[in-house]
């Protein structure tokens, strides 16, 4: 006789309410999970789909995507000149707000050598790859373009040519591809009344020293102008066999920058940028899951201490205390496995809905669902407490 | 056949200056058939009584037969499994009825069946006789809330009929009934312990519910100060 079962019909009202309760903290953890997941995914895409052999980056920075880094784009040049680099192609990568369509929006800008072949989107479902040196772009569809949008950033209109979604920047907002002269303009260029202003500011400042001629200035103004020729990152394609070992520590040597594999710009990542926000998630999913416990055992606890005196009446007819014990633990899975199935069910039809990309891993969720069978025979403690020391003699009303 | 031999049965809560002998020195036989009212005053022990009747309170001294078992003596229990007595051999009907709130009128008989091992047909089939035994076949399907109090405890009654029990203990069963519903609970323990040949024993504080019972055990301050039998009784 299924003496749980019997009595959550006749609570089911009650208990519905309490798996629904209980199942959206479940969908809050499940989306944590995800959560987690897709902080690292996103913070990793970008560099796994550009993994270029080498990264070379400012000295001793970290960068381009765990810290700032700046280098001149002609460097390029250089670390082409290093033995064994087969192609060294110049990147750069920052984040922008811009008007779109109306709606101002936030995403991060890549500029890449069209013509190199590194850096740039390599899955395109829509469109091509930026084909022409100016005034192409490739974007994510979280942008909210769609093919043959013309896009105004800064001074000059984009036309979208491709459409791609297989990285996001770390941060989860989308990217764009741009010429690599294209994002420096777009990061670099002021405005033409900015330009003229910073002009007429430095000439006043060159003429008023006294030693230079209002000529002289005029020619020297052009060295003094903000150089938009910048770069974040050179990426590096080897020789085949050469030792990317030997090429990094001859980069390092000659040219005075750091150079890492993609793996260890994985490393940078995960121990930089991503930890702090790892280690976030998976407390919160830790506490989450803790106060879901919490809660299932007080829920169970009341359903139990409800039903003290019917558990000293069984108890007084001779029910051995395994039918009791199973009553109690049945009803503490039943409801624990009941809210994990409806957070399940919930956060699988959802997680489109996320502004964040939430990878739902089916390790995850068993791994979820095995803590949620240990919290609910957990959370029947305190319940199976309550009913094993309850005396019989209750039911005759002693003590 | 004798059912159940108290001697000597003392029980006394606490020590020193606060003890209190709830029972002092009782002796009791009941055999099978035999209709027993343990009557007396709030605090006269009666509910103690009943509850080491019923081997769920530990008596201080003396000794428990039941059914030709010595159950209790000065060693304790002596391992024997008290809650198979109680499952197999006693059935309770409460004051408060009892019922488990949660199951059927026909769930809440057939529990003790389950208990026992008893399943599928034969189960029901001893339910559906019970329930027309005491006339409630028609509330089979019905929650405890649904039904009067009167109704509740007679599925209390056919709960406790359930298993063939030896012996019926009852706690003020007419208490929270109606004189004449009350008097009716009677009637049905009185054609029980007829019938079924099961020893009951009624604990009542209610003199006008014990007519035809077959002895009358009257407690006082944990003492029986009064015994009669059917013959004595007026």
């Amino acid at each position: 006789m299924d003496l749980a079962v019997y009595d959550l019909k006749l609570h089911r009202g009650r208990f519905m309410a309490t798996v629904i309760g209980v199942g959206l903290l479940f969908t809050i953890v499940l989306a944590m999970n995800g959560l987690y997941r897709g902080n690292i995914y996103e913070g990793l895409a970008l560099i796994n789909i550009t993994n270029p052999d080498l990264w070379v980056v400012e000295r001793y920075r970290g960068g381009p995507f765990n810290e700032q880094s700046t280098l001149p784009e002609f460097y390029h040049y250089s670390v082409k000149a290093i033995p064994g680099v087969e192609k060294a192609s110049p990147f750069i990568y920052y984040a922008v707000e811009r008007p779109i369509s109306g709606k101002s929006r936030h995403f991060s800008i890549i500029g890449y050598d069209v013509f190199s072949g590194l850096g740039g989107p390599q899955k395109i479902y829509a469109g091509m790859k930026i084909e022409q040196a100016h005034y192409e772009m490739v974007a994510h569809p979280k942008l909210g373009v769609r093919l043959g949008d013309r896009v105004p950033l800064g001074l000059h209109t984009y036309t979208v040519v491709g459409l791609t979604r297989e990285a996001v920047s770390s941060d989860g907002q989308p990217l764009v591809y741009l010429s690599l002269p294209d994002a420096q303009e777009v990061l670099y260029q002021k405005d033409n009344e900015e330009v003229r202003n910073k002009r007429e500011r430095l000439l006043r400042t060159l003429s008023g020293q006294g030693n230079l001629s209002p000529y002289q200035s005029e020619k020297l103004l052009p060295q003094l102008q903000s150089d938009t020729h910048i770069i974040n990152a050179i990426l590096v394609r080897l020789k085949p066999g050469v030792n990317r070992v030997d090429v990094a520590r001859g980069i390092e040597k000659w040219l005075y920058l750091s150079a890492f594999s993609t793996e260890e710009e994985l490393q940078l990542m995960l121990k930089g940028r991503l930890a702090s926000m790892t280690k976030q998630l998976l407390l919160f999913r830790t506490l989450l899951l803790i106060i879901s416990v919490i809660i299932a055992s007080l829920v169970i606890y009341t359903f139990t201490i409800e039903k003290i005196q019917s558990i000293a009446v069984m108890k007084l007819i001779g029910a051995p205390n395994w039918v009791i014990i199973r009553m109690v633990m049945e009803q503490s899975l039943l409801l624990t496995i009941g809210a994990f199935l409806f957070g399940l069910a919930l956060i699988h039809n959802t997680y489109q809905l996320f502004p964040r990309t939430l990878l739902i891993a089916p390790g995850d969720d068993l791994i979820t669902f095995i803590v949620a069978f240990a919290g609910g025979i957990l959370a029947s403690i305190l319940g199976l407490w309550q009913a094993l020391k309850t005396q019989p003699a209750m039911a005759l009303g002693g003590q | 056949m004798e059912i159940l031999r108290i001697e000597g049965l003392t029980k006394i809560f606490g020590s020193g200056h606060l003890e209190v002998r709830a029972l002092e020195g009782i002796n009791l036989s009941v055999s099978e058939g035999d209709l027993v009212a343990l009557l007396g005053p709030s605090g006269s022990g009666k509910t103690t009584l009943l509850l080491c009747i019923s081997l769920i309170l530990d008596p201080t001294e003396g000794k428990i037969v039941f059914d030709g078992q010595t159950i209790f003596q000065k060693n304790g229990w002596g391992g024997v499994d008290i809650r198979r007595i109680r499952r197999e051999k006693i059935g309770f009907i409460f004051q408060a009825h009892n019922l488990i709130p949660f199951l059927t009128v026909r769930q809440n008989v057939l529990f003790p069946l389950s208990l026992v091992g008893l399943r599928g047909e034969k189960a029901e089939r001893r339910v559906k006789e019970l329930l027309e035994y005491m006339e409630i076949a028609d509330r089979a399907d019905y929650l405890p809330a649904l039904i009067s109090g009167g109704e509740q405890q007679r599925v209390a009654v056919a709960r406790a009929l359930a298993n063939n029990a030896k012996l019926i203990l009852a706690d003020e069963p007419t208490a929270s009934l109606d004189t004449t519903r009350g008097m009716r609970v009677m009637e049905w323990l009185k054609k029980i312990a007829k019938e079924n040949r099961s020893a009951v024993i009624v604990v009542t504080h209610d003199v006008r519910m014990i007519e035809g019972f077959d002895y009358v055990y009257q407690l006082k301050d944990g003492r029986i100060i009064g015994e009669r039998t059917n013959s004595t009784l007026h």
